[in-house]
């Protein structure tokens, strides 16, 4: 099992090694059969795989949150389906625009209305830091409230983006283990130490499609001086 | 916009921040030519020794600065008498113009009848403000003073329900649309987080407000009146 670990397929769990064919085991003669797992591997899968956003949308930003969701872009295809409006139903807070003070108990009051597991997705420039909102009534950064697994940056950011965040996410959730869950699932912002990963760790979390320096290593391409000027652009 | 305008336009920049001016008041008691405006007219006719300057302001906006201890008689006259007819208030506002001076309490009135719109100031010393509330005549009146005395700490005599509309309640930094306010406010980011993440939630979102407007047939309570007719 340990081959594969994280990024098997059906075929590498099914009985009898399981990379030739399926004529056996469960898709065989009916009879009862059984399928072997790590438990962590199997209930990342599920949780990463169905994750339910509670769109918190307050600005500018819930506009690019709804047009991720519409046909367009359409979020269903990562496994969020279903838009909560209930935060008891939801694993994914995704905090779209600005917040003020008066609004800050309302999502530490949402926030702890979600149940466990639940990660936060902070999006655009003014949840993630107050933007360009530096007066009396705004909250500095949503992270001053509760905690924030993903930061988007933007203003606002397009939905690619969003989409690329709730990835990371997604990433985040492939690498938990139950045997970490207090790590993990910290309710209150000040127990959570920042940052949370160091450098390799997020250069691992910048998966599937890597960020800008690892697909230029991936494809061969050395950085050179004259890389990337206007005229070498222009088709 | 003239030539002369631009260049003193752009000599203001040059010049950099400087005081804003008042357009006038009671130290100015220069009146614009008033024809073009009946209601000014009759306002200077019926309230002569009260009105204490008035301007034509960007080509068609009739300015008229009152008495503030006459604002409920005369609002009172605008709204009721037939040839005005102001049966609709836009707005109530605010301006300080900093520097000590005095804020003025802005009236922009609309009558729908005569299709005419007319602005009434009332200036208000800084160790003095304290204004009469038009909620009687004009019911939208009740939010728009909430929130001028959220934001400038203007007190209106008489208000049914005088609390703070946009800032928490027990908003202690003042009020934030006064020029001598600073611009992060007056406690640290970290106490204002702690403050923000005291409230109740349950006291910024009362049941009762929620529940206005579902029912048709209800009327509609303002909150904190005695009656709660409205």
């Amino acid at each position: 099992m340990e081959k594969g670990r994280t990024r098997m397929g059906l075929k590498d769990v099914l009985p009898g090694g399981g990379t030739s064919s399926v004529t056996g085991g469960m898709f065989g003669d009916g009879s009862p059969t059984f399928l072997t797992s790590k438990i962590d591997w199997i209930i990342n899968w599920s949780r990463r795989n169905s994750l339910w956003p509670m769109p918190f949308g307050t600005a500018c930003c819930a506009i690019e949150m709804m047009a991720s969701a519409a046909s367009n872009y359409d979020l269903a295809r990562f496994g969020m389906e279903r838009m909560s409006f209930s935060p008891r139903q939801a694993d994914v807070l995704i905090c779209a625009g600005r917040v003020p003070y008066k609004l800050a108990p309302v999502l530490r009051r949402i926030w702890d209305q979600m149940p466990q597991p639940k990660w936060c997705v902070s999006m655009g420039a003014c949840a993630s830091s107050g933007g360009v909102f530096d007066v009396y009534s705004m909250v500095q950064g949503i992270d001053t409230i509760i905690p924030v697994d993903v930061y988007i940056p933007g203003c606002p950011p397009r939905p690619e983006g969003l989409i690329y965040g709730l990835m990371m996410i997604q990433e985040k959730i492939r690498e938990e283990s139950l045997s970490r869950h207090f790590e993990h699932r910290a309710e209150d912002p000040s127990r959570v130490a920042r940052p949370h990963a160091n450098a390799a760790q997020v250069v691992g979390l910048t998966g599937p499609f890597g960020n800008s320096t690892q697909q230029e290593e991936l494809s061969n391409k050395e950085s050179g001086a004259t890389e990337g000027t206007p005229e070498e652009r222009i088709p | 916009m003239t030539l002369d305008e631009t260049k003193a336009g752009l000599d203001a920049v040059e010049e950099g921040p400087h005081l804003s001016e008042r357009s006038t008041g009671s130290s100015d008691s220069k009146i614009d030519d008033p024809d073009g405006h009946p209601s000014v007219v009759a306002l200077l006719l019926q309230f002569g020794d009260s009105v204490s300057g008035h301007r034509v302001s960007a080509g068609t906006q009739h300015v008229v600065w009152i008495d503030s201890a006459r604002n409920l008689e005369i609002l009172h006259w605008l709204r009721d008498s037939q040839d005005h007819q102001y049966d609709m208030i836009s707005d109530i506002t605010a301006v300080d113009y900093g520097a000590g001076r005095p804020i003025d309490v802005v009236y922009q009135l609309f009558s729908t009848v005569h299709k005419r719109a007319l602005r009434i100031r009332c200036e208000l010393p800084l160790d003095g403000l304290e204004i009469d509330s038009i909620v009687e005549l004009w019911s939208a009146a009740n939010w728009l003073e909430r929130e001028v005395y959220d934001l400038f700490g203007v007190t209106f005599r008489k208000h049914p329900d005088l609390r703070r509309i946009l800032m928490p309640d027990d908003y202690e930094e003042g009020h934030p649309l006064r020029k001598d306010f600073p611009l992060r406010g007056r406690f640290s980011r970290a106490e204002q987080t702690r403050r923000a993440l005291d409230q109740s939630v349950e006291h910024s979102y009362i049941a009762e407000e929620m529940d206005l407007g579902r029912d048709p047939q209800q009327a509609v309570p303002i909150i904190g009146t005695k009656d709660g007719d409205g």
